[in-house]
């Protein structure tokens, strides 16, 4: 066995965040090893090893999240339609406790969710797409990761908007809705609250694989081929291609009354968000 | 072999070795170079995190086992890795028939 090599092993493990219990399991396994074998050099670099570590677990562990994370927002998703669907007369907009508050929690109430919705799909794709892959380039997983974090960060906050709006409405809806809309906001927050606890922790492996991060365009290769209008390469056309499709479900979903404010809204908030967000989750290069 | 050839495949020769039994990481590589005559023979430390992210995936479990005044880590294949394995050779199979029948 080589005390030199297990230490700078365990240096290296360090270096790319590997630590507690699994740090300790890998040192414990490569010294029975090398009792065994008495060949360091066979081994491998400790550099390459523990670089080796973390790109596999993190590839990996980031694909199980990705995956995860959608399915931990499944419960509020429909918590939230079941919510909005029992809710045949919405209160007056300005009947609200603490009006300011209940503004800006309104738009939230409406926006959040979407922003879950969309940034949970773009996870699953980004994991769908490296699910054959042991050690892709750390800028995909950290991609993946980012698409997760919004996933959960906005299924939360739209939990919480739901909460807040039971609070600052509660005289102008149903008597059953505000303490329905609590409890289901409490537990549909513990499994996304699991899953965040599952990516915080795949967060501290740094994976070290050099590669490209890909872009939208990767991800959904298999559908956006199909579609002649050559979108590969232009985000802007494709975000104007599905700002357009979401206006159109929007306005006939409002009917003619407020299906053009609707349409509107949806267009230009899709727009904005994909100014915000495009770059951070990996929608454009 | 090429490491990267290899590599391709490593999952499915990591649960075909720890199919037939219960091992250590140690004894799985030195039965992966036996069962190849020498062919499969990559840095022996890169075996490891494989085998950890087959656990990770559940298609592995692993518990220490003492014996001879050691303790060692032993992998063993769980009912996922059983499916898993059985899926990976119907593949393999069906892919050198294949290539057999093009080449042969």
């Amino acid at each position: 066995m080589s005390p030199s090599y297990l230490s700078e092993l365990d240096a290296e493990l360090r270096a790319v965040g590997i630590r507690g219990s699994r740090h300790r399991r890998i040192l414990a396994e490569t010294a029975d090893h090398l009792r065994e074998s008495g060949d360091a050099a066979g081994f491998g670099e400790p550099k390459l090893i523990a670089a080796r570590f973390a790109d596999e677990l993190a590839t990996n562990g980031a694909r199980r999240v990705g995956f995860a994370s959608f399915l931990a927002l499944a419960p509020a998703g429909l918590a939230y339609a079941v919510l909005v669907g029992l809710v045949r007369t919405w209160p007056d907009i300005a009947s609200a406790r603490l009006l300011p508050l209940a503004l800006a929690t309104a738009v939230v109430f409406v926006l959040a969710p979407q922003v879950a919705f969309a940034a949970g799909l773009l996870a699953v794709a980004r994991a769908w797409r490296l699910r054959s892959q042991t050690a892709a380039p750390a800028a995909e997983v950290v991609v993946l990761r980012r698409r997760a974090a919004v996933a959960l960060g906005s299924g939360a906050v739209a939990l919480a908007a739901i909460a807040v709006f039971a609070y600052e409405y509660g005289s102008g809806l149903p008597g059953w809705w505000s303490p329905t809309a609590f409890a289901v906001s409490v537990a549909a927050f513990v499994p996304i609250g699991g899953a965040a606890v599952a990516l915080a922790r795949n967060g501290q492996l740094r994976p070290q694989a050099a590669g490209a991060a890909g872009d939208v365009f990767d991800d959904l290769a298999p559908l956006l081929d199909r579609i002649p209008l050559r979108l590969r390469g232009r985000p802007w056309r494709f975000c104007l291609l599905v700002a357009a499709a979401i206006a159109a479900a929007a306005f006939i979903a409002g009917g003619p009354e407020e299906g053009p404010r609707n349409a509107v809204a949806e267009f230009v908030a899709v727009c904005a968000a994909f100014a915000a967000l495009g770059r951070f989750l990996g929608l454009r290069r | 072999m090429r490491a990267e050839t290899l590599r391709g495949h490593l999952d499915f020769l990591l649960l075909a070795i720890v199919a037939v039994e219960p091992a250590h990481g140690y004894r799985i590589i030195e039965e992966l170079k036996r069962r190849s005559a020498g062919a499969f023979d990559l840095p022996e430390g890169t075996v490891y995190p494989a085998l950890h992210r087959l656990e990770q995936s559940g298609l592995l479990a692993s518990s220490w086992a003492s014996g001879s005044g050691r303790r060692r880590r032993v992998y063993r294949l769980t009912a996922r890795g059983r499916r898993a394995l059985a899926g990976a050779r119907r593949e393999w199979r069906g892919f050198t028939d294949a290539v057999e029948a093009v080449v042969a």
